[in-house]
């Protein structure tokens, strides 16, 4: 209160993180580092000790695991290549959670991506050069992606529906919508199933490491992870997005455009999504089912990990390819250790690094308090606390 | 018979209830007058164990009592109505009565309890019909509802937190036969309010608090109206050296003409606005005063745009904001907002930031479509070099700031640059000595510079130190007032809603 007293700050803190958008200082960027570290090696070490007990060779299967993940070059890109579609995902979710928008609907956003890029390379090829038509089947997944995510945000802004609601439900819209395509207008001609054609290996997105998956998708996806950063992290648009994400409030006084921020991250959003379809259908499945994996809701866990940041998705994403890949060496050996348990391990790091983060958070929130009881220190506010 | 000896307590440095002692004599009506933080809220905060007194005690009926939580201070027959319902709408009276009193894993005679219920209101003289839903009452009868549920654990004191706050006149008239029946009924009332005439119109005693001292306390009536007013805001300081300005203002800047702004979704209700009357020249400070509640939120929202109004026109230099954006209206107006950390400031963010979320759309803030993070700096340096911020760093997040650093750099953000028109709203709450004459400064100094500013503030002295024109806010409406031809008792009368005369 006494402007003549020195101001309290904490000391450690400013040197180093001199860049605006610090929101949180060094010192608790290496407390989440820890924390996801320490969370990752509790669950591994839960679900090795599980493994142990009901008679499994646990230290086998962790070196399998390993092995399977990154133990040689074609391993190593099976795993980007699982990564790609949850790094897309992730950053989707990431993006929109990062702007207090909750958008769960990656999962149906992705699906409508992969729809629409598969309508585009097997039965409404525009005329022209391979890579135009995949470029074009691209970027009409984005914007289909984008155009469903932007569906729930209207209808919250004119109509009052949470966007955490209609994200869930229009899921579910996609899937349908997806499987009532596959089984009409684009089944392939020599199935009964809900399936797609197979794209033309034209259309394929080019390998670009001989002999593994690692597909020019990959790199994409690494380049809209930096692209994102750099646009959330450097830009006005990105700081308007912050702003409004965080406060508002603050965004309305200030004259931000708070209603049309919140439908651009929400186009932002589904657009990543939408692409990360379109990758999987161009770079790894070359065909579509009805039942296309669960990329958006794992999207939701990867960015979570990632502390909503762009890079941190990115490394999140290539840790649960990697998961993903290991376990499914690990069911290709001898040691009969189902596919699920990727999962299982999955679920539990994401459990714990949600209990260590609510104990941060609730720890924050003390600090805050000692803080406020410091400085704002007016009867007034304390009564309208109480 | 309840008695309240030598309660102190202090929030950080502010005192804010300084050696109070009160004794309430059973089934009286104990009115409790004050201005906005002269410490009522903390008293009956303290009262019902929200809060814990520095010093002092509490007795009741002789015997030393610790309220250390609202269950405790249920359990000795405490019980406290707030401003705010905490009632479900969808469920019935009884639904909500039987929440409220139900414990777990107990089974409750649902029967039993609804005629208890109506044997109370019965008693009460009260209509509350135990079978209607909640929603579907009007405010008034809600309030009743909280009432009886303060009351059913065989409550004997009840605290009313300003309980005419949300109710309009006529549910005002019916509340105050209401409040003496529960008195009839040998219940202690306490009752909470900045208004004097509802006081005067159903306590049997007043205390008054100001700046968390005890100022009077004794039987209704023993002191006239305007003596009363004189206690609750006290003698007028001393803050001269700002004075009036004695520029003569230039055009009309800001112009209102008979805006109105209902209640939203409903107009059964008062207005928020009722045919608001304004208009701010260039180089004048117009003052609004008035107790906190009486539209003053409201008046900046309808200007920002951030709330429709009904009817009327808003023109800034003559043209018609309607036709504005949202966003595009905020831009023109600089404004120190009432809420400082929720509104005006985004805590987790350093300094900088905070500091250029006015100016960050400037081209020269930009490289290459980029951030240019030196200018950002240079420019965040530079005000907190003129505007004399206390920081370690301009890259500390402003939630590590004092209060009064944070207010600085708030007003740094909204008033550089001289922006023509200003809104600001309680702008030195919470802030000592030094950083509100900081701030009055400041706002002087905009208008010697040829700003129109409008100044709504809750603390009256400041606000006749620094204006050039005062005006009162009374329940939506707007009283022009011929200061400083009239005197500072006047104003406060207004303020109290006390004959209102255009003097």
């Amino acid at each position: 209160m006494d402007p003549s007293a020195p101001p309290p700050t904490v000391n450690s803190m400013q040197s180093q993180s001199a860049r605006y958008g610090v929101r949180h200082g060094p010192k608790v960027f290496w407390l989440w580092t820890a924390m996801a570290v320490g969370a990752i090696a509790f669950s591994g070490l839960l679900v090795l000790a599980v493994l142990a007990m009901s008679g499994y060779p646990a230290l086998g299967i962790l070196h399998r695991w390993i092995i399977g993940a990154a133990g040689n070059r074609f391993n190593s890109a099976a795993s980007m290549a699982d990564a790609c579609p949850l790094l897309l995902t992730g950053l989707a979710a990431g993006v929109a959670f990062r702007s207090g928008v909750l958008n769960i609907g990656a999962q149906g956003q992705f699906l409508l991506g992969a729809l629409v890029s598969v309508a585009l390379t097997t039965r409404f090829i525009f005329p022209g050069p391979p890579w135009c038509v995949m470029l074009g089947a691209m970027a009409a997944a984005c914007v289909a992606g984008g155009m469903w995510a932007l569906l729930a945000s209207v209808l919250e802004r004119y109509r009052g529906v949470p966007v955490v609601l209609s994200t869930i439900l229009l899921n579910f819209v996609a899937l349908y919508l997806v499987r009532a395509a596959l089984h009409g207008p684009l089944q392939a001609a020599d199935t009964s199933a809900p399936q797609s054609p197979q794209l033309k290996v034209i259309y394929w997105l080019p390998i670009l490491i001989t002999n593994t998956d690692f597909h020019l998708g990959i790199p994409l996806a690494f380049a809209v992870a930096v692209a994102l950063a750099v646009v959330l992290g450097r830009t006005n648009f990105g700081f308007e997005l912050l702003i409004t994400g965080l406060n508002p409030r603050v965004a309305r006084l200030v004259g931000m455009p708070v209603a049309r921020r919140q439908f651009a991250i929400m186009f932002l959003s589904g657009c990543c999504a939408g692409l990360g379809g379109a990758v999987q259908v161009l770079g790894v499945t070359h065909f579509m089912l009805g039942n296309f994996g669960n990329y958006g809701y794992t999207g939701i866990a990867v960015a979570l990990l990632g502390r909503l940041n762009p890079i941190g998705i990115a490394v999140a994403a290539v840790f649960f390819g990697m998961l993903d890949t290991g376990s499914r060496f690990v069911e290709e050996s001898s040691l009969a250790l189902p596919h699920q348990m990727a999962n299982v391990v999955k679920g539990v790091i994401i459990l714990a690094m949600l209990v260590a983060s609510a104990w941060m958070m609730r720890r924050g929130s003390r600090d805050r308090s000692l803080e406020a009881g410091e400085n704002q220190n007016t009867p007034d506010q304390q009564q309208v606390q109480s | 018979m309840l008695s309240i000896e030598n309660i102190s307590k202090a929030f950080g440095g502010v005192q804010a209830l300084n050696n109070v002692s009160l004794a309430v004599a059973p089934g009286s009506v104990q009115g409790i007058l004050g201005e906005n933080g002269a410490g009522k809220t903390t008293l009956m905060n303290i009262l019902f164990g929200l809060i814990r007194p520095d010093r002092g005690q509490i007795r009741l009926n002789g015997q030393s009592v610790v309220v250390r939580s609202p269950r405790v201070a249920q359990q000795l027959g405490i019980g406290m109505v707030h401003q705010h319902f905490k009632l479900a709408p969808a469920l019935s009276v009884t639904d909500n009565l039987a929440l409220a009193v139900g414990r777990n894993f107990v089974l409750l005679h649902r029967a039993s309890f609804r005629d208890r219920i109506a044997a109370l209101a019965r008693s009460l003289h009260w209509a509350v019909d135990p079978d209607s839903v909640v929603g579907q009452l009007n405010v008034g009868q809600q309030q009743r509802v909280e009432i009886i549920k303060a009351l059913l654990g065989g409550g004997k004191i009840l605290i009313l937190d300003e309980p005419t706050a949300v109710l309009t006149p006529q549910e005002v008239d019916e509340l105050i036969p209401a409040v003496r029946s529960l008195a009839r009924a040998g219940i202690t009332v306490i009752f909470i309010s900045h208004k004097l005439s509802e006081v005067n119109r159903m306590c049997d005693r007043i205390a008054v608090l100001r700046r968390g001292e005890l100022v009077f306390a004794g039987p209704m009536g023993e002191l006239s109206a305007e003596e009363i007013t004189h206690r609750m805001l006290g003698a007028p300081s001393a803050l001269s050296s700002l004075g009036a300005s004695s520029a003569s203002p230039g055009l009309v800047r800001l112009h209102l003409s008979r805006v109105c702004c209902p209640l939203p979704g409903t107009r059964k209700y008062k207005p928020l606005l009722d045919n608001i009357e304004l208009s701010v020249r260039a180089g004048e400070i117009v003052g609004i005063a008035g107790v906190e509640g009486n539209g003053q939120t409201t008046l900046i929202d309808a200007i920002l745009g951030s709330l429709p109004i009904s009817s009327g026109v808003i023109t800034l230099d003559g043209s018609d904001l309607s036709h504005l954006v949202n966003f595009r209206r905020a831009r023109k107006f600089a404004c120190i907002p009432e809420d400082r950390q929720g509104q005006g400031l985004v805590l987790s963010l350093s300094l900088t930031a905070n500091l250029m979320l006015r100016s960050y759309r400037n081209p020269e803030f930009m490289r290459l479509g980029l951030r240019h993070v030196t200018a950002w700096r240079s420019r965040a340096a530079m005000l907190v070099r003129s505007f004399d911020i206390r920081c370690a760093s301009v890259e500390v997040p402003i939630q590590f700031l004092s209060g009064g650093n944070q207010q600085k750099a708030l007003i740094a953000r909204e008033l550089y640059g001289n922006p023509p028109v200003i809104l600001a709203i309680n702008p030195t709450r919470g802030l000592d000595i030094g950083a509100t004459a900081f701030v009055l400064q400041q706002l002087t100094a905009a208008r010697q510079r040829g700003a129109a500013v409008l100044l709504i503030h809750s603390d009256l002295d400041e606000l006749l130190a620094i204006s050039d024109r005062v005006m009162v806010m009374y329940a939506g409406r707007l009283l022009p007032t011929n200061w400083p031809a009239v005197d500072r008792a006047a104003i406060g009368r207004m303020m109290m809603g006390i004959t209102p005369q255009a003097a």
